[in-house]
């Protein structure tokens, strides 16, 4: 469904990906975790092709998305989901105009059809009575409900979650967790989701891959990653400040 | 004074630093025309691809939206600043002219320099003043708080869609917000010949009709229109470049305002040399 061949992304001086390969199969939940900063949010936008790799190749199903033109690209980007860190609602639209941004925009929809299948995904993420609402009178948890309906309402193949539970309580953090899993069941969704949230990655993830210094270092299902002998993973699994995550930070930071 | 005294020691002592300072200016100005000239092709590249689909660019409810909070609200201010200004200008060219009994000559003169020059002129600094900062400042926002992103994300295209309505509404704004400036210089002006120099208001109009050419009015115009693009497109890509969250939406807007002030002054000047070139009298 998905794969990333050799990429390298520079950000002027520093070398976020250095060579990254990565395969996800259709209906897959890969999650992918690693240190803040490490390039995870990166990938999304590579899949996208909202940023484009110094070298290497992105694909989705059968498209080059590093090579199409951008009509095409964007007609590509119309199978692919995303819900934002921090939501990226629009602001200045209610909660129903948010979800059916795509639909007004992107299809022949007519009205009724189109608040039709707004109510639709907005009842799938229990937000139906919120529709007339602006995004600023909507909590934390109500707004990645909100963003995740937008992102299922073209019925997408593929959704791309950036930390979807970052910053909120554990209680509501369970229940976009259920929801991502019970959605792509359903849907039968691939997706791929970026957290550095233990609990929250083990709940969802049926695979999982952790980015190390720009590249894979494991990637193996859900049961086996926990198990994983490879010391950085153990590390960051554990939360340790011992071990070669913090090799030679943590004596700087003591000098300091 | 010692520093000063040094740093102009060096200066002139190495020439060509000043002259890779000022190559260093001159390559990012042009950079940044080059940017700004491409956004503009790409906002029609999305434009015509969206045409050629059958369907609208963008919808006619987000075009007058814009229309209404950039023109019909700007109306109070620039009738009153042109008000204000026509009457100064009746009033002190009209002392002057008083000296050689000419004074009838003011409703003409502050028409003929409404209509040509202050009217867009003014318009375009309030505009950019007031529209364009309002424009920079909303999109530099949703720049950061990736609501742009999001547009891209979904398949569409982000200058069409936020781009296009802005700019078509400042382009056929300011002609109108022109001729309202205009129109309260004017009257201003026959209210002070009233006033001041016993001419009725019925006679000041009929020597506005008779001072002011249609060419006159056509230049303004076209000025207007240009006045227009030069500040939705300015305004708007300073907006869309915005880097460095909150403090970067502050600093943006400041240099947006700044550019399209001066950039509305200078290719007013242009204007004025090329036009009295091709058409002297």
């Amino acid at each position: 469904m998905v794969e990333l061949r050799d990429v390298v992304m520079q950000f002027e001086e520093k070398k976020v990906l250095d060579g990254l390969s990565l395969k996800v199969h259709p209906q897959d939940r890969l999650v992918i975790m690693g240190q803040s900063g490490s390039g995870k949010s990166t990938i999304l936008r590579l899949i996208l092709g909202i940023l484009q790799p110094n070298s290497g190749s992105v694909f989705f199903k059968q498209f080059e998305i590093t090579r199409l033109p951008r009509r095409k690209l964007q007609q590509v980007r119309q199978k692919i989901g995303m819900v934002y860190q921090y939501s990226a609602l629009l602001s200045s639209r209610t909660v129903r105009d948010n979800v059916a941004l795509p639909l007004e925009e992107l299809t022949d929809k007519s009205r009724e059809e189109i608040d039709k299948i707004v109510d639709e995904k907005l009842a799938l993420v229990g937000m139906q009575d919120a529709k007339d609402r602006l995004p600023s009178e909507l909590s934390g948890g109500m707004r990645k409900r909100v963003s995740l309906a937008r992102a299922l309402v073209m019925d997408p193949e593929l959704i791309l979650f950036d930390e979807p539970v970052a910053g909120l309580d554990p209680v509501i953090a369970s229940v976009i967790d259920e929801l991502i899993i019970s959605l792509s069941e359903k849907s039968k969704v691939t997706s791929i989701i970026v957290t550095h949230e233990m609990g929250s990655a083990f709940r969802i993830g049926t695979r999982m891959a952790m980015l190390y210094q720009g590249k894979i270092i494991e990637d193996a299902p859900s049961e086996q990653f926990k198990q994983s002998t490879n010391p950085v993973v153990a590390q960051f699994l554990s939360g340790s400040t011992e071990g070669p995550i913090l090799e030679g930070s943590l004596d700087a930071i003591a000098t300091k | 004074m010692a520093e000063t005294d040094t740093g102009n020691e060096a200066l002139t002592a190495n020439p060509v630093v000043v002259v890779q300072g000022i190559g260093e200016l001159y390559r990012d100005f042009l950079r940044e025309v080059g940017s700004m000239f491409w956004f503009i092709v790409q906002m029609f590249d999305e434009i015509l691809e969206r045409i050629r689909q059958g369907r609208v660019p963008f919808r006619a409810s987000s075009f007058f939206r814009h229309t209404e909070r950039a023109g019909v609200e700007s109306v109070p201010l620039v009738g009153l600043v042109s008000f204000f200004l026509g009457l100064t200008m009746a009033l002190l060219t009209g002392y002057q002219l008083q000296r050689f009994g000419t004074e009838r000559l003011v409703p003409g003169l502050v028409a003929i320099a409404f209509t040509r020059e202050l009217g867009p002129l003014l318009t375009g600094i309030m505009l950019a003043a007031r529209v364009g900062a309002a424009f920079t400042a909303e999109l530099g926002t949703m720049q950061v708080s990736e609501e742009v992103e999001a547009i891209e994300a979904m398949g569409i295209g982000p200058l069409r869609f936020l781009v296009a309505p802005r700019m078509l509404a400042l382009f056929f704004l300011m002609p109108c917000l022109s001729t309202v400036s205009n129109i309260a210089a004017i009257f201003a002006s026959s209210l002070i010949c009233k006033a001041y120099f016993s001419i009725a208001f019925v006679y000041s109009l009929d020597l506005v009709t008779d001072a002011l050419l249609i060419r006159d009015i056509i230049t303004g115009i076209l000025k207007s229109l240009m006045f227009g693009l030069l500040i939705g497109s300015i305004a708007c890509y300073r907006g869309l470049t915005v880097k460095g969250g909150a403090a970067g939406v502050g600093t943006s807007t400041t240099s947006s305002v700044v550019t399209a002030i001066t950039t509305v002054i200078g290719f007013d000047t242009l204007y004025n040399i090329v036009y009295t070139v091709f058409f002297p009298t």
